[in-house]
Parts: structure tokens; sequence; C-alpha cells
């Protein structure tokens, strides 16, 4: 028998939010929420990956809404409809995203953060490793006492928290939770643990952009590249390129040290050269390459590729059509 | 070869065809290739030639107006013009197009409306005849004998002589010119006893600088520290519960849990300085040597084979109470790569 | 048709082009010496035509580079930088980094020449690199060439040089990196290491003098040496006559194609202008050594991904697949570093195998006799599957160079990249010398197979006993069993029915075959026919049954 939940694609996220600790829901909106919950978990949409057979034999069924049994032609067109939900919804998603990234500090400042709702999150998601008391658990995740709201939003908003998968090393991946729920679990976490607090304000300090492209090269660019392309560390690690940093991470990424990324307190880079360097990696970020295509701005190894596909590929047509018959 | 009266009722190509055969060119095949004049294929041959030619010029206007005309400064995003960033595009475009236009308009050329031709040439190549090769080495041993070379040693081997010297002279003159006694520089680094540690800007560092899991680079805090190439050094401050075994004679080289080494690859140079803070592994980005501090800096991977040198260092308080790091003295061995005279 | 000035005409020029003409003559009686040029036959193949990518590049660099020149500045001197490119302004710098930030945002137009200049020296030794490819893997080495490969094996390490020494004039923090390991590479030479290190820098590295000294061996004394050497390759050239592969006409004493002028000369000069406008359109359009982006070079700093440009990549590569072997205590307390087996000696002994491998190949084969014609690769299987090998190990080592690029791009631990490159640098070159001796024995047999039973012709017959074959066209004569008894003589055997058209006028167009309207088509054959009355008197070449050339 498959439900929708576990035919979701297993790549769906490990954690689901539970409407029942939603304190401020309606009975509309937990239904909705609920409705949301489930085509959250289902984010890869299962129909196309099923078998028509099983399909007939076992409609679609959701949890609550009605059965849908109408003839054949109905459903396919059924099928079309949410194809083209699901692809409305994701443009629009994309164009939510956009906005609220380009945004960022606007939509910060939009709630305050809500310690208890933190807390509640907190025990939903984050418990099972960092232990009630954020004390740790043994051998599933590190105490966070003293690490501060800072590497808590760090973590969150790069995804890397929850963990896939138990270790260190924890990859880059969308993050499952809005902007406010990140705030809400970093005030909690701060309140309980103390350590490093997210800084608030603006974050750049275009007047000493130079100087922080100084430090960004003494200090940054051994692992994330002149560009901020990253780099492979030893043995599978990597140092994550920066494309998608933003002001906040960049910065909560310096004060904390997060994975194996050394730690830079403040007596070492003071905010002032932390803003800078922040300066520095979003100006070349924006900035456009002068001289043409950028061939991703990693250096030699693109511009010899480019040499032999498109120079010498270029000039071996050239030189067979000369000296082709006529 | 035609007389001159035979060349003068020749057409240029029947005295072209006549010249080949002077040279020993035998033309093979020769077509014109539109044989009926003003045909329509042929007039469109040579339009299209024409056409690559002209876009060409156009082209290369189109380049000179860009040139000119479009503003090329720089400007970060908001701070002014953009237009750089389709400048040096468009004049490669622009230029590239007209370059490439009259180099297709002149192989079309050479294709379409030049005659088709195949012509054999001989190659008469090879040594000479054996006349030849005896005339000239009977030349040659004449011309030594006449200078007498083989009889007057004493002549041969004061010229050799001269020719010795003079052929060093030039290699004494640059040689002597450009060297540089090593002497002890290689060993030796900025870093004695008692020299402060300071960040690039030169600020001091102390003991409260660095987080568990930090890292920076420092150098010598003298006139010059922070240029000199052999002295950039990694201060670690160590995570809890990483402990770091020290090489034999070295215990105590640390502070804490501070330690300090050197950031030159001790293989081709680089600044080693890829530090993944919860393995304790430093990888250098050139050749991908991989050091581990926690054992004392030893290479664990790659082309390194020394460890990284330690530098020791202390604490020294101020007038002010505070405290900060200074060298407890000299880097032990040489710093970066190997050279042969090193110990 | 234009006819030839008479003899009198020769005497009292009218025309200022005849009245030049004669004044040359007159003083320097070239016009036969001319006339032998002008007549010179140079054969049509495309493979031909690589060297000549070669030539032009360089001449675009020597174009590009004079116009760098004037506002290059090669001093290590510190200026604080305050020019247009904002995320510098401030920053302390050399003057040679300093002005070539200067050339790429205060110059107008000074970044399109910096670019087509650095993209020409990446394509120059490409070009030269295809090159020698060709001509080694057509035998056009052999006697009496020997010379010319050297000159052009020795063109090629001075490119690299050459290229070196150029790429790390701007004083960045990525050719600076390239510097501080050259350096370490000079003092891994044993016993005088140290001492040429510091007679090349100046000083302890980085010095002060490094990039002036550079700058002038970039500008003056390689360009000089390349520049005479490429003289004399074109010399040899000339003098010896272009090699061809064996056709009709293409013999080892004759030489079939066009003459120089015109039609040669139209499309050489073409060419030139092709490939200048392939570089232009590159070096506009493809951002290359973005200095700015890197920064100026500062001894404590380094980017991750600090990697050569191409053709110093293999170096690179074999440095960083090297294990950690380090001789110490040798003679008591001397040291043969890491760096020198990978650097120094490797390639020296790759270049010492290059400009040995026409001698070796002469000695292995017992064949000291001249040769004009190439060879097909598949005809000396040994030779191209050496050849082979030793492209195989070279790719390994480049690939290695760039191991930490693949490694981000494609996921892969950086630990296992460099076992990898360790792993098929010993087992890579062997497994594709087997291969392509196998492939080699497998074409050359097609060939004999095909000069032995004809064609394929697609065409399938059933026997009277039920059977079914396919016909075969034959290529020539056959015996009474039907088996040809044309030899293969080192030509290309046609594969295909179409093939066999090529000999006639079957031009084939790029998407669609060329047909010519019929009037036009007489009228080609009946002038064909005219011209051939006029100028072949005696036998012209027979064209040999189906070959393709």
């Amino acid at each position: 028998m498959n439900t929708p939940r576990n035919r979701c694609a297993n790549n769906a996220p490990r954690f689901r939010r539970d409407p029942k600790t939603m304190s401020d829901g309606s009975e509309q909106a937990r239904d909705d929420a609920e409705i949301a919950a489930v085509d959250f978990q289902c984010a890869v949409p299962v129909t196309g990956a099923e078998d028509d057979d099983e399909r007939a034999e076992q409609p679609r069924r959701r949890r609550d809404r009605p059965t849908p049994s109408g003839p054949v032609s109905r459903r396919s067109y059924r099928r079309v409809t949410n194809a083209f939900v699901v692809l409305l919804g994701l443009f629009m998603m994309g164009g939510i995203y956009s906005l609220l990234a380009s945004a960022s500090s606007a939509q910060q400042t939009a709630r305050q953060p809500d310690v208890a709702r933190g807390r509640q999150l907190f025990e939903i998601s984050c418990i099972t490793c960092h232990g009630a008391n954020l004390q740790g658990v043994n051998s599933r995740g590190p105490s966070l006492i003293g690490t501060g709201g800072a590497a808590t939003y760090f973590q969150m908003t790069t995804g890397r928290m929850p963990a896939a998968q138990q270790g260190p090393d924890q990859a880059r991946k969308p993050t499952t939770f809005t902007a406010d729920e990140i705030n809400d679990i970093v005030a909690f976490v701060q309140s309980v643990a103390g350590g490093p607090e997210k800084p608030t304000g603006d974050l750049r300090n275009d007047a000493a952009m130079s100087e922080g492209g100084e430090l960004f090269r003494l200090n940054c660019a051994s692992c994330h590249n002149f560009a901020g392309k990253g780099a492979p560390l030893s043995a599978g690690k990597i140092a994550p390129g920066l494309n998608d940093a933003t002001d906040l991470v960049l910065y909560t990424a310096m004060l904390t040290g997060p994975e194996n990324m050394p730690v830079f307190s403040n007596n070492q880079l003071t905010p002032d050269q932390k803003k800078a360097i922040i300066s520095y990696i979003q100006s070349l970020k924006s900035m456009k390459d002068p001289g043409g295509l950028g061939l991703d701005r990693i250096g030699p190894v693109s511009e010899g590729l480019v040499i032999w596909v498109v120079g010498v590929g270029l000039l071996m047509g050239v030189i067979l059509w000369i000296g082709a018959k006529s | 070869m035609p007389t001159t009266d035979e060349l003068d009722g020749m057409t240029a190509e029947e005295a072209m065809f006549a010249g080949a055969n002077q040279d020993g060119v035998q033309i093979v095949h020769r077509r014109d290739r539109f044989p009926i004049p003003g045909s329509k294929v042929e007039k469109r041959a040579e339009f299209a030639v024409s056409l690559a030619f002209a876009i060409s010029f156009l082209a290369a206007i189109g380049f000179i107006i860009v040139f000119i005309a479009v503003p090329f400064e720089f400007h970060m995003p908001g701070k002014g013009s953009q237009t750089f960033a389709i400048y040096t595009p468009l004049l490669g475009a622009l230029l590239g197009i007209s370059l490439l236009a009259v180099g297709v308009g002149a192989v079309l050329w050479a294709k379409w409306l030049m005659p088709e031709e195949e012509a054999v040439q001989d190659r008469h190549d090879g040594a000479s005849p054996v006349e030849e090769q005896m005339l000239t080495s009977a030349t040659l041993i004449s011309g030594l004998e006449d200078t007498g070379l083989a009889r007057r040693s004493l002549l041969k081997s004061s010229l050799g002589l001269a020719g010795l010297g003079l052929g060093i002279v030039p290699l004494v003159a640059l040689v002597g010119g450009l060297i540089k006694k090593p002497g002890r520089q290689l060993q030796t680094t900025l870093w004695t006893t008692g020299v402060p540690v300071v960040f690039s800007n030169g600020a001091r560092v102390g003991p409260g600088d660095l987080q568990a899991g930090g890292i920076a680079t420092v150098f010598p805090g003298v006139p010059g520290g922070t240029t000199a190439a052999d002295s950039p050094t990694l201060l670690i401050r160590l995570r809890p519960g990483q402990v770091v075994r020290p090489r034999r004679g070295q215990a105590g080289f640390g502070w804490g849990d501070y330690v300090a080494f050197s950031k030159i690859c001790t293989h081709a140079g680089c600044p080693a300085s890829l530090y993944e803070q919860q393995t304790g592994r430093l990888l250098c980005p050139c050749h991908q040597s991989q050091f581990l501090v926690t054992e004392d800096a030893r290479p664990v991977f790659g082309p390194a084979t020394r460890a990284l040198p330690k530098l020791p260092i202390t604490v020294q308080k101020t007038d002010d109470g505070s405290t900060y790091f200074i060298a407890a003295g000299p880097y032990r061995e040489s710093i970066g790569p190997a050279y042969w005279e090193r110990r | 048709m234009t006819a030839t000035p008479t003899a009198a005409q020769f005497e009292k020029p009218r025309t200022v082009l005849g009245k030049s003409g004669k004044a040359l003559e007159d003083r320097l009686g070239i016009a036969g010496g001319i006339r032998k040029q002008l007549n010179k036959v140079f054969p049509d193949h495309w493979s031909f035509m690589m060297g000549e990518i070669a030539l032009y590049s360089f001449i675009v660099l020597l174009l590009t580079g004079t116009y760098l020149s004037f506002f290059f500045d090669a001093s290590m001197g510190e200026v604080k930088y305050e020019g247009s490119y904002t995320p510098l302004r401030g920053v302390e710098m050399s003057r040679a980094y300093a002005s070539t930030l200067h050339i790429s945002f205060d110059v107008r137009g000074g970044l399109i020449m910096r670019q087509i200049h650095h993209w020409a020296a990446l394509l120059f030794i490409a070009a030269m690199t295809i090159h020698m490819f060709r001509i080694f893997f057509t035998g056009a080495f052999r006697k009496p060439r020997e010379l010319n490969w050297f000159i052009g094996i020795t063109l090629l390490t001075l490119g690299v040089v050459e290229g070196f020494a150029g790429y790390s004039l701007p004083d960045d923090l990525l050719s600076g990196t390239g510097l501080r390991i050259a350096d370490a590479i000079m003092l891994s030479i044993p016993v005088i290491g140290s001492w040429v290190s510091f007679l090349v820098v100046g000083a302890e590295f980085p010095g002060t003098e490094i990039v002036g000294r550079l700058y002038i061996l970039h500008v003056l004394l390689i360009p000089a040496l390349i520049l005479g050497l490429i003289g004399a390759h074109l010399a040899l050239v000339v003098k010896q006559k272009h090699t061809t592969f064996p056709g009709p006409g293409n013999t080892e004493t004759t030489v079939k194609g066009e003459r120089i002028y015109p039609i040669y000369a139209a499309k050489a000069g073409g060419f030139f202008f092709l490939v200048f406008g392939v570089l232009a359109g590159i070096g506009g359009l493809a951002q290359i050594n973005p200095i700015w982006l890197y920064g100026p070079y500062n001894a404590a700093q380094v980017s991750s991904g600090s990697q050569p440009d191409w053709y110093m990549a293999f170096l690179d590569g074999s440095t960083r697949l090297m294990p950690s072997w380090e001789t110490h205590h040798l003679f008591g307390h001397y040291t043969i570093a890491a760096l020198f087996w990978p650097t120094i000696v490797l390639p020296t002994v790759l270049i010492a195998l290059a400009l040995a491998y026409p001698f070796i190949e002469a000695r292995l084969t017992h064949d000291h006799a001249p040769h004009n014609l190439l060879q097909r690769p598949r005809d000396v299987p040994v030779r191209t599957s050496l050849g082979a090998m030793a492209i195989t190990f070279v790719m390994v080592l480049f690939i290695s160079g760039g191991n930490d690029v693949v490694a981000k791009a494609f996921d892969i631990s950086l630990n296992a990249m460099t076992w990898w490159g360790r792993i098929a640098m010993l087992f890579g070159p062997p497994i594709a010398y087997l291969i392509t001796y196998r492939i080699c024995l497998g074409l050359q047999r097609h060939d004999r197979e095909v000069l032995e039973h004809g064609i394929e012709t697609g065409i399938i017959k059933r026997l009277p006993s039920g059977e079914f074959i396919e016909i075969h066209q034959p290529l020539g004569p056959v015996d009474s069993h039907g088996h040809g008894l044309l030899e293969y003589a080192g030509a290309p055997v046609p594969k295909r029915m179409n093939k066999l058209g090529s000999v006639g006028r079957a031009v084939k167009g790029f998407f669609r075959p060329v047909v010519e309207k019929a009037e036009i088509q007489e009228a080609i054959e009946a002038a064909e026919a005219e011209h051939a009355e006029r100028t072949q008197p005696a036998e012209r070449p027979s064209v040999g049954a189906g070959i393709d050339d």
C-alpha cells in the first residue's frame, strides 16, 4: 500500500513541521499547514514516477481531500493542471526567493524573534542531536554551549543544519526554514548557550574595500580562491564557493568558523575589518568583467580549455576549409 | 629558354608557362573557373568576395567608432556607467569580424575566382654532384694550407689560447656581475629571540586575540618584517582536545594552546595555509602537500618531505599589563624549499 | 589575354611600375631568382597549415607586444595604486603590477591588446604542439630534415620559456606564486642550486630585480632567438622543399601543388587574417589573466586553484604526482630536493628524447635514406604507438596540473585525484601503446582487404545456389580469382563508393553536392580538353586507380 507520504522521493527532508505546535494557527490554518506539510514532503511530484496500472487500482489519496474518481481523461487533465500548478508554484517560489534575497535586511526586521517559538522549533528539529539543554548528545551532535546565535544562524541559513548525516563536513543545501523561524531558533540558542551574537545592521564597509581585499587574500583566498570560487581541501573535504553567500552568512562564518573553517575572532579581525572583507567579496561578485566572458574566473585552466577547444578547434575548421579541394 | 622574339609573340600566360618550365615546374592542370566570362555564377562569386571585403570595411569603421565613442572607464555597479563591460567585447567582435572577413574574402577569391591549378615541381635536392664536392673541399684544404696552421703549431696553440681567453671573458663578465653569495640568507629569517609577533597591519598579537580553532598569519615585528618572503608564520590556536606531539628537541616551542609554524611550504615555497581546524590538516594549494598540525606539521600526503619549521614562541608582559607574543628564538630549520647545502 | 611586354618595352619602360622594376633589376639582377620563388610549388594538404598558425600567432604577438611595451613599467618599485579599479585603490604594489592595471583600465583599448597578446601566446604554443604532432606522426622529421626538427623542438622550448617570462611580468599574486616555485626549482639543482637562484633573482626571493630581468628576456633576447630560428626553419623548408603524402605527382623527386604566386599566396595571406581574426575575437570576447582579481604579489598570500598557463601545467602535474622522495644526508649533509626530479630532470629528459628521436629511429630501423614522402601513421605502428604513449604520459601530467579544479568541479577527493595521476602516469602509456598498435594494424589490414577484394558496394546479390553475397567493386585490375592486383602504395585507399568519384570534378559542398549547370559543365569540359591539348603534349602523370588525393 502506497500512501502519499511513503511514496515521496527519498530526498525529501527528514523532519516535518508539525502543525499542532503552531501556536497561532486557527483550525483552517492548521489544515492548510498540514496540506502544505504533506506537499512539502513530496517536494518531488510523485505522479510521474508511478506505475500506471498501480494508479488505476490505487487512486491517489490525500488526507483531507475527496478521492478523485473521475474518468481517466479527467485524471490526466488533473495531472496536467497539477504539473502546471507545481510549475507555477516553483516559479513563484523563485520569484519570492529572489525578492527575499535582495531585500534580506529589510525582511530581517519584519518581526521580532520569538524565543518561545524558537524553543519549540528547537525541540522538534534539533534536540535529537544537540540535547534538551544544548549540551550535545554523545556520538550524535556537539554541544552548542558558547557557540552563539551567529553559528546557529550560519548553520541553518545555509541549510547545513539540520544535518543530512552526521559528521563535521556538512554541505550547503537549501534551507527548510523560513527566515523568521531561523531567527526564533537563533534567539533561543543565544538565550541559552551564549557566545557570539548574530550581528545586526549594515555589514558593509565600502570605504575600506581595498583593505578588505588585502585581508581577503591573506586570510581567505588560500581556501576560497581569489575570486571566491572555493577549492577542494584534503581527502574530499571542500572549502565552498562564496557565490551564494550573503553579508550575514559571510560575517557569521568568519566569526564562528563553521566546519573546518578557522575562527576569526573580533580581536584578530575587527568587525570593521570583517565588514571590509565582506565589501570586497560582494563587490567582486557584483562587478562586471571588463574583458568579456569571465570563464568562471578560475584562471588558466578554463583559459587553456578555451584556446584548445575554441581557438584550435576553429582554426582546424579553417585549415580543413582552405585545404579542401575546390 | 625561348628567345626574345618568341617571347614577344606570347601571351603573359604562355610566357609564364615557359618561365615555370625554366624553374623545373610543370603546370599539369590549369583551368579558368569560369570559362564563359561574365556568367551569372561568376558574378555571384565575385559579388560574394566583394561583399566579404565590404563587411570588413564596415566592421573596421564600427571598431573605430566604438573605440573612440564608447566610454570605457571602469566603475563599480551603481557608481557610474557600466559600458566598459561591453567595450572590450565589442572591440574584439568588430576587429574579429573585420579581419575574418578579409581572410574569408581572400581565400574565397583564391578558391572561386583564380584559375584552378596543379603544378609539379622537381625537387632537385639531396647532395651535390661529387665533382662539386671535390672542388669545394679542395678549396677549403688549399686555403688551410695557405694559412699554414697545420705546420705552425706555435701559431695554432697561441691562437687557441686567445680564443679560449676571449671566449671566457663574456661569461665571466656576465656571471661576475650577476653572482651573489647566498651566505646564510637561506638559513636565517627575521625571527630572532624577542622579536614581537605582529599581524599584517603591525598590531601586536596577544594570547586573547585568537579563539580556539583560529589561525592567523603573523610577521616579525621588525622593519621589513611584513614583506620578507621567508618570515610569514602561521599562528594557530588549537581546539580543545587537540594536542601537538612536539618533535625531538623542540618541546616547549608552543605556548599554551598556541603553536606557530612557518607558512612557507617546505616543498616549493608556496604559503601552505589551507587549514582545516577540526582535522588539524594544513594543505598547500600549489602541489597539495598536506601537513598534520597535531603531529607537529609532519607531511602526511603529497610531495613535501619535511615538516614545517616551528617557531618557538612565548609571551611578554608590557608596562600597561597586557601580554603579547614574542619569538623565543629563531627557526631551527631552513625555511621553505630544499637546496643542496640545507642541513 | 594580356600580352607580355615586348623586349623593346623592357629596354625603355614607360609605366612607373616598369621603371622601378628596371631600376631594381639593373642594380640587383634578381629577375630569375624572384621568378623561381614565385613559381615555387607548395603542396596542398590541410595538415600542412598548422605551423602557419604558429607563425601568424607569433606575428600577432610581435604587434601587440610592441604596443604593450609602450605602457608597461618593468619595475618592482613600490607604489600606492590610485587608478580607476576601485577594489585595489590605495593598495601597495609594484610598478609592474600597477602599470598592468593601468593598461587594463586606464588605457583606451589597452585591455583588448593585453588579452589578444595573451591568447596569441597560448595559441602560439598550442599550434607549435599540433604542428609537432603532424611532423612526428607522418615521419617528416626523417633524413634530410633532422635539423629542422631540432629547430622546431628548440622553438617549442623557447616558446614555453618566453610564455612563462611573459605571464610572470605583471607581478600579480598568481604569477608571483609561479615565480616562487621557479625559484624553488632553481634552488633544487644539486651543488649549485642556491648560487643559481641568487644569480638569477639577485637576492633571496623575491628581491627587486627579477621582473626587470624577465622583461629584457621576454621582449628582446628570446624573441630575437625565436625570430632567427623561425627564419632558419622557413629557409630550410624552402631549400629542402615541403614533404608530401604519396600520390599522383607527389613522389620522392617531385612535389605537386599550387605555385606560391598567386593562388597559394592569396590563401596563406587570407589565412593570416583568419588567425588574427580568431585571436581578436577571442581576445575581446573572453577574459584572460584578470590580474585585478588576483591582486598584487605578496609572499604571505596565496590563492587556491593557482595554476600556470596550459603549457606549463604538465610540470605542475609532475610535481604534484611526485612522491615525497628527497635525498637527505648525501655525502654527510647534502640534500637533493624532491623538486629536482619532476621539474629539472623530467623536462630535460623529455626534450633530449625529442631531439634524439630522429636518430634513435634511424638507428633502430637501419633506415638512413633521405625521405621526401610522408608516411601514414597507420603504416608505422611502432612510431605512432610511441607517440600515443608520450601524449598519454604528458596528458596525465597535464590533467594532474589542474587536479584541484577537476576535483572541485566533479566533487572528487583531491587525494584520490593524486593517486589516480600516479597510477595513470605509470600504466596509461603502455596501455595507450598497445591500443594504438592494434588500431594501426587493424587499419592496415582493412586497407589491404579493400585493395584485394574491392569496395563494398552495398549491392546484395543472390547466387543460384541461394547464397547471398555483396558485390565488391575492384579498385584496379584483378587476377583470375577476382583478387585485386594493386599494391598498397602508402596513399589513402578509398573505402566508399562515393570516394571513387573524387578523381574527377566531383566537388562536395559542405551540406550538399555542388552541381554546376549543364551548359557550364560542357564549357568546362571543352575548355579543359583544349587546354590539355595545349599544355600537355607529353604524358600527364596518370592518376593511380582510385587513389584519392
